[in-house]
């Protein structure tokens, strides 16, 4: 059992004010204030045993959220309608910007001078390359116009060379002929032998 | 009346660049400090001396109708059209006010010169191919007498009379070495600009 004290007067508590009191003397300890007083004087035994480590509210405390804009983000952007006149693009100048000092003129006649080069050189290497390609184009069309003509002339000749070969067989034949001629066939009558007549003389 | 912006300077060197090769000599001062400048009023170009720039700063833009020489239009697309106008150097339009150098200030000069000088290619016209081509019509081979060689396909050139005068400026349809093979109707450059329009399109030269 526990041990039990007896409270003579009860309103000598501590802090009543009335001395002697044993309660007075002896504050009263119950246990579960003492458990109370005891938690915190523990807890700093465990925060003074980790010195140096800094506690997790501190950091959370000091880590502060950042917030991200949609810049920093590289988000792409709406595609949303800027009115006219709304967005003024900072640092500079409203209006046109005239060009009228010499150096500005000078540098931008240079610029365009260059491009113009570039391009009007590139335009004549291409005109001069396909004027190569048309020159070759051209001389194989020759070539091969020439090849086809010698082949027309030897086909020519060939044919020649036959016709000449032929007439030669035909000279025989025509001897032939002749002879059939001599037989005396009624189509191929030699004209040489006409019939002839003739009136007697008186 | 203002100074060219930068991407107008651009397009008008870039137009003046097909047709001539040494543009330096357009910007660089006179020998008594002054120079050429390029100014811009009712849509169309000028090149004028600065002083006479300056002074017709005087005159309000709705009452100014030509300084210099106009070398073309800009168009709302932002393009740059050349225009022959053998106009003189300040005129405008018959006010009541006495100015005193509306008269004195009179120099013939046209764009072709100015072109002409520095021509990149050229193309010769014979006496019967001048008028044609002054009335409006492009060059065909047969009115060429002769033509600048190597010249590529569309590419600006400035054509003259057998007697070196510069009568207009076009782009060459063909080549130097396609046109010799070309038949003698065929087009050998497409006319831009001629003499002649400055008398055939008075009305809209200056403006509209």
């Amino acid at each position: 059992m526990a041990p039990t004290r007896t409270v003579k007067n009860k309103h000598a508590t501590n802090g009543s004010g009335i001395r002697n009191s044993k309660s007075a003397k002896n504050p009263q300890t119950d246990n579960v204030i003492k458990a109370k007083k005891n938690q915190p004087n523990k807890s700093h035994i465990a925060a003074t045993g980790l010195k140096g480590r800094p506690k997790i509210s501190d950091i959370l405390k000091k880590r502060k959220q950042r917030v991200y804009s949609a810049k920093e983000l590289g988000i792409p952007e709406l595609n949303k309608i800027t009115p006219v006149g709304v967005e003024k693009p900072k640092g500079k100048k409203k209006g046109k910007i005239f060009v009228d000092d010499r150096e500005s003129m000078t540098t931008i006649l240079a610029l365009v001078t260059a491009e113009k080069e570039g391009q009007i050189e590139s335009k004549m290497i291409k005109a001069r390359q396909m004027e190569e390609i048309r020159e070759a184009r051209r001389a194989e069309a020759e070539a091969k116009d020439q090849e086809r003509k010698a082949k027309f002339d030897e086909t020519k000749d060939q044919v020649r060379k036959k016709r000449k070969r032929e007439k030669g067989v035909r000279d025989d034949d025509v001897n032939g002929f002749k002879s059939a001629m001599e037989e005396g066939t009624r189509a191929m009558k030699p004209k040489g032998k006409k019939k002839k007549v003739s009136f007697a003389a008186e | 009346m203002r100074p060219l912006t930068e991407p107008e300077t651009k397009v008008v060197f870039d137009k003046l660049a097909n047709y001539a090769t040494d543009l330096k000599t357009l910007i660089t001062p006179l020998d008594d400090g002054d120079r050429y400048v390029f100014r811009l009023n009712h849509s169309r170009v000028y090149y004028v001396r600065l002083s006479i720039a300056n002074m017709a700063t005087s005159i309000s833009r709705d009452a100014l109708l030509s300084l210099g020489t106009c070398l073309g239009k800009l168009t709302k697309t932002g393009k740059f059209r050349l225009h022959i106008t053998a106009r003189t150097t300040i005129h405008l339009p018959p006010l009541p006010t006495p100015l005193a150098f509306r008269s004195n200030q009179l120099t013939k000069k046209n764009t072709v010169p100015i072109l002409a000088e520095h021509a990149r290619h050229k193309v010769w016209v014979k006496e019967n191919g001048a008028q044609p081509f002054l009335y409006g019509s492009n060059v065909v081979k047969a009115h060429v007498g002769r033509w600048s060689e190597d010249c590529p396909e569309h590419s600006g050139c400035v054509v003259y009379s057998m007697a070196d005068v510069p009568l207009g400026f076009g782009v060459t349809a063909r080549s130097t070495a396609e046109a010799r093979r070309l038949d003698p109707t065929g087009i050998v450059v497409f006319r831009q600009a001629d003499c002649g329009e400055y008398l055939r399109d008075e009305d809209t030269l200056f403006a509209g």
